[in-house]
């Protein structure tokens, strides 16, 4: 009976010893397991400037967040795959990261095609997508678990410049149109807001072309424009086109009120590599680094230190915006349930840096437009009037000119 | 008819043929005498733009000027690649396959490599003529793309200098036409397939800068050249220099044409369509595959 004891009573001791180390130890353990937020990037192909951009964002965001003790008292890490600008990689990376990797919450892709695959994952596997969606049609399939926040949308992407241009006097706003645009969804998706505004303001539409990329010369482009007496160009593309489009304007002496460029004027390059050429064109945006909201300058604080640029590119932002969405659902629902992330998010308002949003059942929050003009190489807030950086230049001064 | 923008469309049209003729020429001759489909031909090419856009960017270096520099740097870099990579895959039972993925492998290390050093940003060659123009009566011609058009002439006419007009230019067509016989008759063929390989890739660079003078790049640009460079090579036919240039400039003109008179989205359509008719009606392209 001793020698029971004997035996017993240290393997008891022990027993209890370790029930308690690992119940002490269990919590701290679990509470150091880092969230993984997967989902995949344009690293490199055709929107690798622009998906690294959003790299950068996100990263930013966690840094930031990791920072301040995690998010619900979790670091977070990002596995992040390149889908090399292919939309069939960037599903197979979403797929791979919910059922291969397990991750935690997913996150927003590039570009809007790329959203616009994933969407219908995102929704099979019931996780919350919070991406710039692909195009407002996107947004009208029924989907519970995706959200643009906030999104870009092409069908947005000039109300602003147009809500502005309703502001000019009738009879020094443009005349007649020119309206090319790059054969794809994204280019197609600006269309259905030239035709609706240029009805309205009286602007006839006299060349409206679409054109496939890559664009091989924009001189015949410019040509028409010049001949059917345009004055107000359209360049509904990429950087490549865009660029195209602007340097044969100019070499060819095309002088438009406005030229209004899509995608392409966005990106960093633009100015950088343009310069002056690149001045005057209207734009839009959702996100810009001159605007008021609340986060904006650490952003602008951050890229300054690190990039040494005076505002955070448009990308950045988003990626970021992104990110921070998906922290106030979680935060606000206190858990990593992905069902009460999207209940959170679908009754609550979230304080972005583009301003406050608030979703509706498409997962949309109202409109977001900022009109934008490129002066001296800064892009600036033109409309709405409350946000506005500088006084719009128009109309646009001739070439050499300004 | 709307002359104006007919011949404008033209003037662009073949400019644009004449850059990519350039490019083609160095593909169609490893294609012709070795039989090396380089699918990194178009990246070599991507180099040149590199060096002539960092060379402007630092030492004000005019992209022309950089040539001097760029040319013979992607001579010796070809024959390095040559001897080291692909000779040992020349020995191989079916050289073009196994030379495609062997190059396609090359291709993605400098794809890499630019990306490495320049990042993903688009860039412009901006010149201090970039934006300057020729105004010939109702015509106008952009200073970067005659530019362009020049350098590819004269690269084109060299490269058929070289090979009609020198010793070693008249061993590559040999080499091209009787392998055997030529060796019987004293060619080193390794030499010759190295010193081909090279001339091919340092003018592929030249090309590079010629179509950096009419487009953006960024380091994949070269995807999107290789699709063009086929275009040129196929219709050109395999190995035929003035061929290759006769292909651009004929491919030029039909996008110049479907430009004046097409919608725009018909374009690609059209000149694609071009090479599956000549792929099913002449396979050796329009002109005699030789050198």
């Amino acid at each position: 009976m001793r020698r029971i004891y004997s035996v017993l009573f240290p393997a008891v001791v022990a027993t209890i010893g370790l029930a308690v180390i690992f119940a002490s130890c269990g919590p701290v353990a679990a509470a150091e397991k880092p969230i993984v937020i997967g989902g995949s990037l344009p690293l490199t192909g055709q929107f690798a400037e622009t998906g690294v951009w959003i790299e950068r964002g996100m990263k930013f965001w966690a840094q930031e967040i990791n920072a301040k003790g995690g998010l619900l008292g979790r670091p977070v890490v990002f596995k992040i795959y390149d889908d090399e600008s292919n939309v069939g990689k960037a599903v197979t990376f979403a797929e791979k990261a919910i059922t291969v990797d397990k991750v935690d919450l997913l996150f927003g892709g590039y570009p809007g095609t790329a959203s616009r695959a994933v969407m219908p994952v995102a929704e099979k596997h019931k996780y919350v997508y919070v991406s710039m969606g692909g195009h407002l049609k996107s947004f009208e399939q029924g989907y519970q678990y995706s959200f643009g926040g906030p999104p870009l949308l092409g069908e947005w992407w000039y109300e602003g410049f147009f809500q502005w241009l309703e502001t000019v006097p009738p009879e020094q706003r443009p005349k007649k149109a020119a309206v090319y645009t790059m054969n794809n969804p994204i280019g197609a998706s600006l269309i259905e807001s030239i035709q609706k505004w240029t009805k309205k303001l009286g602007i006839e539409v006299v060349v409206d072309e679409k054109y496939n990329l890559p664009l091989p010369d924009a001189s015949s482009l410019i040509v028409k424009a010049k001949q059917m007496n345009c004055d107000i160009l359209f360049a509904n593309g990429f950087f490549a086109d865009g660029v195209m489009m602007v340097r044969a304007a100019k070499a060819m002496e095309y002088n438009p009120k406005a030229i209004v460029q899509g995608i392409g004027s966005v990106v960093p390059a633009w100015i950088k590599e343009l310069g002056p050429d690149g001045d005057f064109v209207f734009s839009g945006t959702v996100l810009h680094h001159k605007l008021k909201y609340p986060g904006n300058d650490r952003l602008n604080e951050f890229v300054k230190k690190e990039y040494e640029l005076d505002g955070y590119p448009v990308y950045f932002g988003f990626g970021y915006a992104w990110m921070d969405t998906l922290t106030q659902a979680v935060e606000g629902a206190k858990s990593l349930d992905q069902t009460k992330i999207r209940d959170w998010l679908r009754t609550n308002k979230v304080n972005s840096i583009c301003g406050p949003i608030k979703f509706d059942e498409k997962g949309l929050p109202d409109p977001i437009n900022f009109c934008t003009q490129i002066i001296k190489g800064q892009v600036e807030l033109i409309w709405p009037k409350d946000v506005r950086t500088a006084e719009p230049a128009y109309p646009k001064p001739a070439w050499g000119k300004n | 008819m709307n002359t104006v923008l007919v011949v404008q469309s033209l003037i662009s049209g073949v400019i644009m043929g004449a850059v990519y003729a350039l490019l083609g020429v160095g593909f169609s001759l490893s294609w012709g005498v070795m039989k090396v489909i380089n699918i990194s031909h178009a990246a070599f090419g991507l180099i040149g733009a590199f060096i002539a856009y960092g060379m402007l960017k630092l030492w004000g270096v005019d992209p022309i000027v950089s040539l001097a520099v760029t040319v013979p740097f992607l001579f010796v870099a070809a024959c390095l690649v040559y001897r080291v990579l692909i000779l040992p895959v020349t020995r191989a039972k079916e050289v073009i396959v196994s030379s495609m993925i062997l190059t396609f492998g090359v291709a993605i290390i400098l794809e890499n490599l630019l990306l490495l050093l320049w990042g993903p940003d688009p860039r412009l060659l901006t010149t201090s003529y970039s934006t300057r123009v020729l105004i010939l009566g109702p015509f106008y011609f952009q200073y970067p793309q005659l530019a362009g058009f020049l350098m590819s002439a004269a690269g084109v006419a060299l490269i058929h200098l070289f090979l009609s007009k020198t010793y070693t230019g008249k061993a590559v067509r040999a080499a091209w036409q009787q392998p055997e016989a030529a060796q019987l008759c004293g060619v080193n063929l390794k030499r010759i397939s190295t010193i081909t390989f090279g001339i091919a890739v340092a003018s592929a660079g030249a090309g590079g800068v010629g179509l950096a003078f009419l487009y953006s790049f960024e380091p994949h640009a070269h995807n999107l050249w290789l699709i063009y460079l086929f275009l040129v090579v196929i219709v050109g036919g395999v190995g035929n220099v003035l061929g290759t240039a006769a292909a651009g400039v004929i491919i030029g003109v039909i996008t110049g044409l479907s430009l004046a008179f097409l919608p725009y989205q018909w374009v690609n359509l059209l000149t694609f369509g071009l090479l599956m008719v000549i792929l099913v009606l002449r396979p050796e392209g329009l002109f005699r595959s030789e050198v």
